[in-house]
């Protein structure tokens, strides 16, 4: 009896050991150093042919939640000329991968088509451009909205992703999570 | 059967209210050269979707609201874009509620569509940071309003008509083959 209340402490004992190191185990940060500042890029379409107030849209959304986040001490727009003496620069650039332009009067009438996506490439860099982080992001409008309302979308997942891997209050990072697909 | 009528009729005695109330939130009248518009969004002293007079003058755009008055001169303007889209009659709050009209009476509504114009410029602040802004306004005003602040010194990318069709024939049919 007594063998077999020994064996028994002794497996749970081994099986605890063996738990430690993955306990211990923390999600592996990005490859970043906490950024005080952002200064965002101006959205660029490259080869897409994108409507002039969708890449303004995108752009003004983007600083936006980025100043209302609120994790960073200073949200810098493109060319602004204070972000050169910021310590802890991180420069967002984004470049336009897809776009598919739907119709509000579909999505109204259907309830099913006529869906709005715009897919971005995003990218983190620090001052000196080593590249910190990189991800394709969607916005999307489905339902309810005007076709505009797909670059608010995109804005609130761009902020989210700066907020959770690249802010000095970050954490983790969920890559898992929708609308994301790690580039790296 | 009644009971649906009852909600029918509900509905759009509320939405006759919603409608009534919303004059009272229009922009001050247009004083004259000035034109009614609607600031998407952009532009910094003003929220989004906001309602206001623009207009163009002594080398600035100047958009009006019943708050604020906003500025921004035109030799700052890098880029002036112009272009078309169509929204819903009756929008905001009361157009997302109309959608849950019974007997497809909010799909009706949706139908009901307007043409706009949408002018979207892109300007730089003291500072040299970059900013955009969208404005809507009734069809055939936006072309008016670039060509008015192109004469007050903003650039743009795409020339306007006016100035298209000043160029050599050549020229115009150079664009229209890229385009």
């Amino acid at each position: 009896m007594k063998t077999i209340k020994r064996a028994t402490i002794l497996c749970i004992f081994i099986a605890r050991l063996s738990a430690v190191p993955a306990l211990c185990e923390q999600p592996h940060p990005p490859a970043s150093s906490p950024a005080a500042a952002i200064e965002v890029g101006m959205i660029q379409a490259g080869e897409i042919s994108l409507p002039a107030e969708f890449q303004v849209a995108l752009y003004e959304n983007l600083v936006q939640e980025l100043q209302k986040k609120g994790d960073f001490s200073q949200a810098y727009r493109d060319g602004d000329r204070n972000a050169a003496g910021a310590s802890g620069l991180v420069v967002l650039h984004t470049k336009v991968t897809g776009f598919k332009q739907g119709s509000e009067l579909k999505r109204d009438v259907t309830t099913v088509g006529g869906a709005t996506s715009i897919t971005i490439h995003c990218q983190f860099t620090d001052k000196e451009g080593r590249v910190l982080l990189e991800r394709d992001i969607t916005g999307k409008v489905k339902l309810i909205g005007d076709n505009l309302r797909a670059t608010d979308d995109f804005a609130k997942k761009a902020a989210t992703v700066a907020q959770e891997t690249l802010s000095p209050d970050s954490s983790s990072s969920d890559p898992k999570k929708p609308g994301y697909k790690n580039a790296i | 059967m009644k009971f649906h009528r009852i909600i029918l009729w509900s509905l759009l005695l509320s939405l006759g209210t919603f409608i009534s109330v919303s004059p009272a939130q229009q922009p001050p009248p247009a004083t004259p050269g000035s034109i009614e518009v609607v600031q998407v969004i952009g532009l910094p002293c003003v929220k989004q979707n906001t309602k206001g007079n623009l207009k163009v003058e002594n080398g600035s755009l100047t958009f009006a609201s019943p708050k604020n008055i906003c500025e921004v001169p035109a030799a700052s303007i890098q880029d002036v874009v112009t272009g078309a889209d169509s929204q819903r009659v009756i929008g905001g709050t009361v157009g997302t509620v109309s959608r849950l009209a019974p007997y497809g009476g909010g799909t009706a509504l949706s139908l009901l569509r307007s043409k706009v114009d949408i002018i979207t410029i892109q300007y730089r602040d003291p500072n040299g940071g970059l900013h955009g802004a969208i404005f809507t306004m009734p069809v055939g005003k936006a072309e008016s309003v670039k060509e008015a602040l192109l004469a007050q010194g903003a650039h743009t990318s795409i020339p306007s008509q006016a100035q298209s069709t000043s160029d050599s024939p050549l020229q115009s049919e150079a664009m229209e083959q890229t385009n």
